[in-house]
Formats: C-alpha cells, structure tokens, sequence
C-alpha cells in the first residue's frame, strides 16, 4: 500500500471520516497529477528525461477513466433499469446492450468506434480520446448494469410497498426508496468494474491515445529499456488503483449505517 | 353473509362482491362488507382465509378480479389519480415494519410529507418529532432502524404513516413479527390511537386486544365473511363451529 491508513480522531462521526478520506485521497489525486513530474525528473535515466511524458500520459489515463466511468454508471443505471422494466422492448433493448458487450472484447468494441462507426454514419466520427471514452463507458456501462440490477432486486418488495401506502409517486419510490438501497448493494461490484475500468483504459493504446501505456511503451521502444520504464507505468498504475480503492473504500463507509465494516 | 348483504350507501368503505385469485387459490369470494368512519374493526381469521389480502386490495396493493371497493367516494381502481387521494387516505402498517434503513427514524417519517405533501424541511421535521413524541420515540429520531428493536420500528412505522394524516389507518398483523415483550408497546399505541377516534382496521392474532379495543369482530374462513358481530357477542356465545375451533387452537375462549 502506498497510503497508510488513515486514523481520524475516533470522536468524529462515520460520516466525517468517510467524507474527510475522500477528500484527502482526491486532493492527492490531484497533488500527484499536478507535481508528479518534479521528482519523477529525478528518477535515473530513461526515466528522468521522460518524466513529463509520464505525467502527461497520467493525466490522460486519469481523465479517461474518470469520464468513461462517471458516463458507464449513468449507462449502467439506465440499463439496469432497462433490464427490469415491465416494458418488454426496454428490456429486449437492455438484454440485447450487455449481451453483445460483455460478449465482444474490449479492444475491439474500442477499435469499432474509432474505425468502423464513422464508415456507418459519417456523423459518427470522434477524435481518438472520444471514442476510447464511448467505447469504454457503454462496456463499463454494460458490467454495471449487471451489478446495479442485482441490487435493485436485493431490495426488498416490502419497501415499494411502503412507499406506494405512503402515496409516493413511482419517480420517488426509484429515488428516495429503492436506488439508494440497490446502490448501496451494488457499491463492492461498481468500485470492482472502475478499478477494472482503470486499467482497461490502457486498450485506448491501440487508436493511438497517448495514455499512460502508450507512453510507456513508447520510452521502452526508443530506448530499449523495457525494464524501468514498464516498472514505472506499473507503479504509476498501482498508486492510481491505490487511491480509487481507499476513495471506494471511504464510499462504502459513508453508506454504512449499520456499522458493518471494520 | 353473502349476496343477501346490503353495504350502506354512506359508509367510509365499501366491498361489494369482491372476488380475488392467485392462480388456481380462490382467496376472496365475494366479499361484501363496509367500514364505518371511526369504527375499529379487528379482522381475525386462520392463516389464509384472505384476511391480509382484504386489508390489501383497500390501497390496491393487490388488485381485485371482480367487484367493486370504494373508499371515501373514490372507487379503487387504476386511475393514478383515485390511487393518489386513495393511498394518501389510508396509512398503512406492516408485520415486518418495512421501515427504510437508509433513513433514520425521522427521515422515515419525514419522507411523505416532503415529497407528497411538499412540507418544507423545518416544518416537516417539527411535525415529525411530535408524531415520534405520540408514539414514545422522540428520543430516538436520529437513529437508523437497525439500532432499535422490532417495537420500536413498528411504532416509527405507525409514526410514518399517520404523518400522511390519513382517514383510516390499515395494520396488516403488526405484533405477529414481535418478541413478546415487545408486543404491548405496540398494542399501547394503537390502543391510544383507537381511543383519539381514529378508524382502524386491524388484521390481527391478538385476540385479548381484538376483544378490549375493537368494537367489531370480522372473523373470515376460506375468503368469506363468516361472522360480523361485536366483540362481546363473538367471544362469548359463538355458535359458529368454525369460530369455536378457531378460539380454541389460539388458546382463547369465550370465558377468559
């Protein structure tokens, strides 16, 4: 681990703790993609040299995931919805969505949107970084659909009812009721599919994104030093799973009302 | 008890030749009955005879395959609008409370009057801490359902739905999920609820309670009205062979 964890004083509610980790975990986030060169520069040959290319590539990695992920759990959501519909459409429309996703590779789901949807419809073309984000939020959509569906059927039906004896509209039973619970269950699964998302954000390689893997791999190719320079995009990668964990972590604590985690 | 009742035209609620199925099980077979405002009625009965599922199909919970029920004028049926004024009518408690877990005790009770009421939050909060003081739970506002015992949810739940204000308050067995000791603060409350005018309709196993606080006995036997009587009249000289089994497997008589 690379952050030791965190002891706030124990007279602070759960709440403040959770809210207080996250803080501290997005803020050296932040630090590192900001300053992260300083003392990579440091770092010996053909490290040194490159460190601007690292963090460059960080950042990239970073805001594809970040944009893919926050677009794949809306995605998600409304295919999990989609999936439990009374409508059946909705659901032929859903089951259809992650079985052709969770069937297909992701490299090729990436390669698809970048070469082969501007040949369908031409107003479907993006730049590299834009598709990599489509194809990686509608797959991380399709993960987190599975997982947010077996949440909404964990909650039990006791709870619709309820909320429909207290003449809730069916808007507010989904969003004051059922959604923060089937969330909350969902959580463990969700965190598991952006950890993954994280580093499958490294396929984006293969359009030509200069993502953390990319630059990587291409020190490696001009210097011939594979060895410290896939070591580095390793423990970069490995600070950057870091960090979301223990943010996932604190996400899970905040929603723990019972006490459950230790 | 059957087709030759006739529901009084005034009444708060009315069934007339209610009939409900699950599948090939004939829960309810027209049923005719009424609830007058003010009344409370306990509803008694062996496990399936239909007596939850007659407290049910009153919010439309469950649907009814043929008949009609009508509440407070409105006749219950799939217009959003009649379930609206339908549902907001009827508070409705639960055997296992259904409270939300996410929410603490007052944000349970909270919840209806911000969304359906649109109470604004200081306002709603203060209505909620005097509906927790009515049922002894002040004290406890700010802890969430798993913190307290089956009692106390049940009253947080009964909290909840008289936040609604409503006309008649449904309870589905709402000690049968209770330890023992915990069955008479519950039964407290209801009984102060039953003494303020409330009408309340009450599915129940609790026959010493049924006997003191209801002023009328439903007794129901495979989906029908078999016995529509005062308590006094129903525990002491049943003729009904069915009622008399059924006393005795509950350990009551008509003497104790």
């Amino acid at each position: 681990m690379l952050i030791p964890s965190l002891h706030w004083p124990v007279h602070w509610s759960r709440r403040h703790k959770s809210s207080a980790t996250i803080a501290c975990a997005a803020l050296l986030l932040l630090a590192a993609l900001w300053f992260m060169a300083i003392p990579l520069a440091y770092a010996p040959s053909p490290i040194g040299e490159a460190a601007d290319n690292f963090a460059q590539g960080t950042r990239v990695t970073v805001q594809l995931t970040l944009v893919s992920g926050l677009a794949g759990i809306l995605i998600g959501v409304v295919a999990a919805l989609g999936k439990t519909s009374r409508v059946l459409p909705l659901r032929w429309a859903a089951t259809f969505y992650i079985w052709v996703i969770r069937g297909t590779p992701l490299l090729v789901q990436v390669l698809f949107v970048f070469l082969a949807l501007p040949m369908i419809a031409p107003a479907l073309q993006f730049s590299d970084f834009t598709s990599a984000c489509i194809a990686l939020a509608f797959n991380a959509g399709a993960y987190n659909a599975e997982a947010l569906r077996s949440g909404l059927m964990a909650v039990p039906k006791g709870q619709v009812e309820a909320a429909q004896s207290l003449g809730l509209s069916r808007w507010f039973i989904f969003y004051d009721v059922v959604f923060p619970q089937a969330f909350k269950i969902a959580l463990p699964s969700l965190v598991n599919n952006s950890v993954a998302l994280l580093k499958d954000s490294s396929l984006a390689y293969a359009i030509g994104v200069v993502e953390l893997t990319n630059v990587g791999n291409r020190i490696q190719a001009a210097t011939f030093l594979p060895v410290p320079t896939l070591i580095t995009t390793a423990c970069i990668y490995l600070f950057l799973t870091t960090v979301l964990t223990h943010m996932s972590d604190a996400i899970e604590r905040y929603y723990d009302v019972e006490g459950r985690l230790q | 008890m059957s087709a030759a009742y006739s529901v009084p035209e005034h009444a708060f609620i009315r069934l007339m030749q209610v009939n409900k199925r699950f599948g090939d099980n004939h829960v309810l077979r027209d049923v005719s009955t009424h609830f007058e405002a003010g009344q409370v009625t306990a509803i008694l009965g062996a496990s399936g005879s239909g007596k939850s599922t007659l407290l049910r199909l009153l919010n439309r919970l469950e649907r009814h395959d043929s008949g009609t029920i009508v509440v407070n004028d409105i006749e219950v049926n799939d217009s959003i609008q009649h379930l609206d004024v339908l549902r907001r009518d009827l508070g409705m408690v639960f055997q296992q409370f259904n409270l939300f877990p996410h929410l603490t005790a007052l944000g349970n009770v909270t919840l209806a009057l911000k969304r359906v009421r649109k109470t604004d939050a200081t306002q709603a909060d203060a209505q909620a801490m005097a509906l927790l003081e009515r049922v002894g739970m002040q004290a406890h506002a700010h802890k969430h359902p798993f913190a307290l015992s089956g009692g106390q949810q049940q009253r947080i739940a009964i909290a909840r739905a008289l936040a609604m204000q409503p006309k008649a308050m449904l309870f589905d067995e709402p000690t049968s999920a209770l330890d023992p000791e915990m069955v008479k603060e519950v039964l407290d409350v209801m009984k102060t609820l039953a003494q303020s005018g409330m009408t309340m309709i009450i599915v129940t196993h609790e026959m010493g309670f049924a006997r003191d606080v209801a002023d009328r006995i439903l007794f129901l036997d495979q989906g029908q009205v078999v016995v529509d009587a005062p308590p006094h009249q129903f525990f002491s000289a049943s003729s009904n062979a069915r009622v008399q089994a059924f006393l005795g497997n509950s350990g009551q008589s008509g003497t104790v």
